[in-house]
């Protein structure tokens, strides 16, 4: 046969083999039995010597591509099996990945304290800081320095927890205010916020607490206005309740404020048009605020002839009921799981 | 107070619908909390009863033939006092009745009956206001033709006013008239009375024993004729919230409404002398109040009294020896004003708050003392027949208002942010009866008798404010600049809040006022507590001393709702007296995470629960935390609790519940914790200065040593640290062993060293040494063998 056709079958043979291996170790052992020094092509090698010195070159040449040829086809067929392999781990690790995760715990704050934070929030925006203060109080700041001495119709409003003569649950979170005020001797300009715990002598029911949160806001300067006090609270309520919401302020009573006005804010719900929660109305009652009585102002070394501002106060437990359609204001407390997991 | 829309109109042209005036009240003067009609009914007529037979099936009922405008019509009726010849109110086939009854042709037992005549209870009257025992018979003259409501002066409009301590004035339908021309802009029209007096005088000497009744009037009438009211007064009263009762009596009440200024009647003739001395009680004195009851005064209460006998609790009650009867012939009619103060204190100490005691309390206008009781008398001769006596006879040292208020045009401005012109403002004071003079821009502003309680030139503001319309002030900021933040204080709170809901628990809120017997559950120390004096109920007393029985509350709450994993955290107080300790406190059970259908899953124990709380202090750089056994807290498992410590300073707690409180509560394993917040904060330390990183590598060895098994964790460490130089970093536990081979007393516990230095790699010898060093101390100490591991 023609040594030159021996080397052709060769190369066939071996590129079939190549072909054929699909194990990497296959594959290299392929390669050790054919291009090794005892292989095939070595053995042709040694046939050199037989042939005419003019043929050898040539035939050098051909059994060298042919093993350069054998060598590219065992480097590919490496890639394929490498392909092979990794298609097969793929195969192999697939999931199904629609079965449920592990759950990792998800904790949330409160709804109030999530409300109060975001009030606290937009106010320090304002140039407002944060004041809190004792939840049992003394009478004087919670009542007679607010300009409700003892025997006043208005403290019948507020029906109180007392713990002593003197001393009692806070009915709201003014006395913070009269801290402040009486910390600052009189003269520097306030602007605060003053998140807290309040208590009330009331049955708890559906619309009513013994224990309830609330926000008061006061500001002390020599000339801010009720417009002032408006412009804010139309702020606020925007915040809480949308861009498109409006404010209006009518007269009511607080022994603290003077002018006292009720805040409304029109109804979220239906826009004003009146639906069962403004009660046919369009509007909703939200805080009561007002101009900062000169009595309050005076009673805690504030100088009314220079000094001017506002205060407001919001029932914290309100507003999220409001926003979140919250029938019960008992549901705070109650911390069923089901209910706080919903306000994330 | 309760006001009807026809009576206002005595004094204004209301020209508006109720929603309209309602509206405009509520952005002026008041909030009207509600309007109704007085009655809400349709298509009822007058009819007349020309014919009654008996039901022939039922003996309570009769068919009536009744007579309307549109024919006769039979109808059968239940009520006992339906006769012949008599007018009634008729509900035809049609009708609407309130509650959304609707009046059909019907059958009843048998019998045809087309309509329903009426009681004024069943067109919508609250039975405490009338007769609701049969129907109502039309008294008055009418046709067939007349509306039965309108005969019946009942088609009127009510409008319920919140009436503010600041605002007594509209407790009387005068005052709710004179803010309703002001905010309608129209003229309000002022009643007067004439008095017709006979010769003979008014007998009654009067002396004024206490300041606390500074004016008292009287007239006395005589020959009085005791019979029902007219039509007007009693559907007047009706509207207003008072049941009719007779003449006298509710034509009291009707100037008491109109004027604002509370009336009484006493039987002359029932008094031993011609004399009424007005002074305090004395303590233990005892009297008889009109409702038949003795009450015990006090030396607070004001007593009308004649030949020193109390005939009357001065504002709050007549007495029941004085009260008028159907014989009475001669009445005294009193017209006075007490004190605020005295009576608010009488009227809550014996709990008898009236009509007339709420007026008084608020405060009584001085110009209608006199006004009221010529109203009355007028109208006791009118309705009563009476003949008035010559002469009222009173005290009065009441002073007429004479402070004048001064506030300036630029102050309005200034304080309501507007611009108002002196104009606007004039008008305003004109409309609501405001006295002033003017200096340029200055008013000097004396407020009319009916407004009291205008005391500062911030309630004159006010006023102005009000009329003028809050929505015409405009919306601004205050021009104070200040920084807005929170205090450093109050951002380490939030971070603990943010930290411990980023590991899964939820923030729970809770009542501060809880049970007694509960407050001391978690209390190591039996602490003084706080109770409130009169609680609500005996749930919620005394103010907590950690929030974690409530918290076990909640777990208990959750756990019925078949909620079995609650991981929860409460900033919660400890209230002690003058010092409110505020707390981190949480309560832990069931499974932290899991994936069940990989049977994967960490049940909550105690390292877990000590690993959230170490994330949380290393993210507040609390360090140097310690834990120390305690069997201190009586629900706590004494092998699974501990003090969590930073040097001396205890911060707080960590532990299981005690079984036995588990199964008092019916819980399964369940962790709480409680941490000093304020401890905390003062103990974090803030990172001054960034720590340079060694570039050379750090070497470890392991070590197993073998100890009694009671020498704690922390203490074998310790003693390890000790024993080192600095080139240890760490010493931490990585594996506990109990059992074979080691005696069952004793566990190994294998440590990993970490050594290094930041300037050079540490020489294999130097660890040696330290690592020989550290077995040396351990063994004397704790004598430590050393495990092969």
């Amino acid at each position: 046969m023609d040594i030159k056709q021996k080397v052709k079958d060769l190369l066939k043979e071996a590129k079939e083999q190549v072909a054929a291996t699909d194990l990497m170790h296959n594959l290299n052992q392929v390669k050790a039995d054919y291009l090794g020094k005892k292989g095939p092509f070595s053995g042709l090698m040694r046939h050199m010597k037989d042939l005419p010195n003019e043929e050898k070159p040539t035939f050098g040449k051909a059994v060298n591509t042919a093993k350069q040829e054998l060598k590219k086809a065992i480097e590919k067929q490496r890639e394929v099996i490498k392909e092979r392999q990794i298609q097969a781990k793929l195969e192999a690790e697939t999931i199904d990945v629609t079965l449920p995760s592990r759950q990792f715990r998800l904790g949330n704050k409160h709804l109030l304290t999530q409300i109060i934070e975001h009030i606290e929030d937009l106010f320090i925006g304002m140039g407002y800081e944060i004041k809190e203060g004792p939840e049992v109080e003394i009478d004087e700041y919670n009542f007679e320095k607010l300009n409700l001495p003892k025997n006043h119709p208005a403290r019948d409003m507020q029906d109180t927890f007392y713990i002593t003569e003197d001393t009692l649950l806070r009915t709201h979170t003014s006395p913070v205010q009269v801290r402040t005020m009486l910390n600052n001797n009189g003269n520097k300009p306030i602007k605060i916020i003053c998140p807290g715990i309040v208590y009330r002598r009331d049955d708890d029911d559906a619309t009513h607490s013994h224990q309830f949160m609330q926000i008061e806001g006061l500001v002390v300067d020599e000339k801010t206005t009720m417009a002032d006090l408006k412009g804010t609270l139309e702020i606020m309520a925007k915040e809480l309740f949308g861009e498109q919401r409006k404010i209006r302020l009518r007269p009511d009573y607080f022994p603290f404020t003077e002018p006292s006005v009720e805040v409304d804010v029109s109804c979220h719900n239906c826009g004003g048009d009146g639906c069962h929660i403004c009660k046919q109305t369009g509007w909703i009652e939200v805080l009561g605020a007002g101009m900062v009585n000169n009595n309050v102002l005076k009673a805690s070394g504030y100088d009314p002839e220079k000094y001017q501002g506002f205060a407001f106060g919001v029932g914290v437990e309100r507003l999220a009921m409001l926003k979140y359609k919250i029938n019960d204001i008992r549901d705070f407390y109650t911390n069923d799981q089901r209910f706080n997991n919903q306000f994330k | 107070m309760k006001v009807s829309i026809n009576w206002l109109k005595d004094f204004v042209d209301v020209d508006v619908d109720i929603e309209t005036l309602s509206n405009l009240f509520t952005l002026h003067s008041a909030e009207i909390e509600e309007t109704t009609k007085l009655i809400n009914a349709t298509n009822l007529k007058v009819g007349f009863v020309t014919d009654i037979k008996k039901h022939e099936n039922a003996d309570t009922l009769n068919v009536c033939q009744v007579k309307t405008n549109e024919g006769t019509h039979q109808i059968i009726c239940g009520a006992p006092n339906v006769q012949e010849n008599q007018h009634v109110i008729v509900a035809m086939p049609g009708a609407v009745l309130p509650g959304n009854f609707k009046i059909k042709k019907a059958k009843i037992r048998g019998v045809e009956s087309n309509g329903m005549i009426c009681s004024l209870n069943e067109l919508g009257v609250d039975k405490s206001l009338v007769d609701a025992s049969g129907i109502h018979v039309i008294k008055e003259a009418c046709t067939l033709y007349d509306n039965p409501l309108e005969v019946l002066n009942l088609d009127d409009e009510v409008m319920t006013v919140h009436v503010n301590p600041n605002r007594p004035d509209l407790l009387s339908i005068m005052g709710v008239a004179i803010d309703t021309a002001a905010i309608l802009d129209k003229e309000y029209h002022p009643k007067s009375y004439t008095v017709n007096e006979i010769k003979e005088e008014n007998p009654i000497d009067i002396t004024l024993n206490t300041p606390y009744c500074p004016s008292y009037y009287t007239r006395v009438v005589k020959d009085v004729v005791i019979r029902e009211s007219p039509r007007f007064i009693k559907s007047r009263l009706i509207a207003a919230g008072m049941r009719p009762i007779n003449n006298i009596v509710d034509i009291t009440n009707y100037v008491m409404l109109e004027t604002g200024q509370p009336l009484h009647a006493f039987d002359l003739d029932s008094l031993e002398k011609e004399e009424i001395t007005v002074r305090l009680a004395k303590d233990n004195e005892s009297f008889k109040t009109l409702d038949n009851k003795e009450r015990l005064l006090k030396e607070d209460d004001i007593v009308i009294t004649s030949n020193d006998i109390p005939i009357a609790l001065g504002g709050v009650m007549g007495g029941a020896d004085s009260e008028i009867t159907d014989q009475t012939s001669r009445i005294i009619i009193e017209s006075a004003i007490f004190d605020e103060v005295h009576i608010r204190n009488t009227q809550k100490r014996l709990d008898l708050r009236s009509e007339a005691s709420t007026r008084f309390e608020r405060g009584i206008d001085p110009n209608r003392t006199k006004l009221a009781l010529d109203m009355c008398a007028s109208l006791f001769e009118k309705y009563a027949d009476a003949k008035t006596l010559k002469n009222i006879k009173k005290v009065d040292n009441i002073k007429p208002q004479s402070t004048e208020i001064s506030v300036s045009l630029e102050k309005i401005n200034k304080t309501l942010g507007t611009s108002y012109t002196k104009k606007d403002i004039t008008q305003t004071l004109d409309k609501l009866f405001f006295n002033y003079t003017t200096n340029k821009t200055t008013f000097n502003i004396i407020p009319p008798s009916h407004r009291l309680q205008i005391e500062t030139y911030q309630d004159i503001i006010e006023e102005v404010g009000r009329m003028l319309g809050y929505k015409n002030i405009p919306s601004s900021l205050p021009e104070t600049v200040s920084v807005g933040r929170l205090s450093s204080y109050q951002i380490f709170k939030r971070n603990i809040k943010h930290h411990m809901t980023s590991l899964g628990l939820n923030e729970v809120k809770t009542y501060a006022l809880i049970k007694d017997e509960r407050v001391h559950e978690f209390d190591k120390d039996s602490q003084r507590t706080i109770q409130v004096n009169r609680p609500m109920s005996q749930e919620h007393k005394t103010l907590t001393l950690s929030p974690l029985p409530n918290l076990i509350d909640v777990v208990k709450y959750n756990k019925a709702r078949k909620l079995s994993d609650v991981f929860i955290f409460e900033l919660g107080k400890n209230y002690q007296k003058d010092n409110e300790i505020e707390l981190l406190s949480g309560t832990l059970t069931g499974t932290y995470d899991s994936v069940d259908w990989q049977s994967s899953n960490k049940t909550i124990d105690f390292y877990l629960v000590k690993g959230l709380l170490e994330s949380l202090f290393e993210k507040l750089n609390l360090n140097q935390i310690t834990y120390h056994p305690t069997n201190a807290y009586k629900n706590c498992h004494p092998g699974q609790t501990a003090l969590i410590k930073q040097g001396d300073d205890t911060l707080g707690f960590i532990g299981k519940i005690h079984p036995k409180y588990a199964q008092t509560h019916k819980l399964e394993d369940t962790f709480v914790f409680e941490l000093d917040l304020k401890e905390m904060y003062n103990n974090k330390t803030a990172i001054t200065q960034f720590n340079e990183i060694s570039k050379y590598p750090s070497i470890t060895r392991d070590i197993a040593l073998v100890v009694d098994d009671k020498v704690l964790a922390s203490e074998l460490l310790e003693s390890i640290k000790k024993a080192s130089n600095k080139t240890l970093k760490t010493a931490t536990v990585f594996d506990v062993y109990h059992g074979e081979p080691l005696a069952e007393t004793q566990k190994s516990l294998a440590i990993k060293l970490t050594f290094g230095l930041k300037d050079r790699t540490l020489e294999t010898q130097e660890i040696e040494e330290q690592v020989a060093l550290i077995l040396q101390a351990v063994k004397r100490k704790y004598d430590a063998e050393l495990r092969s591991i």
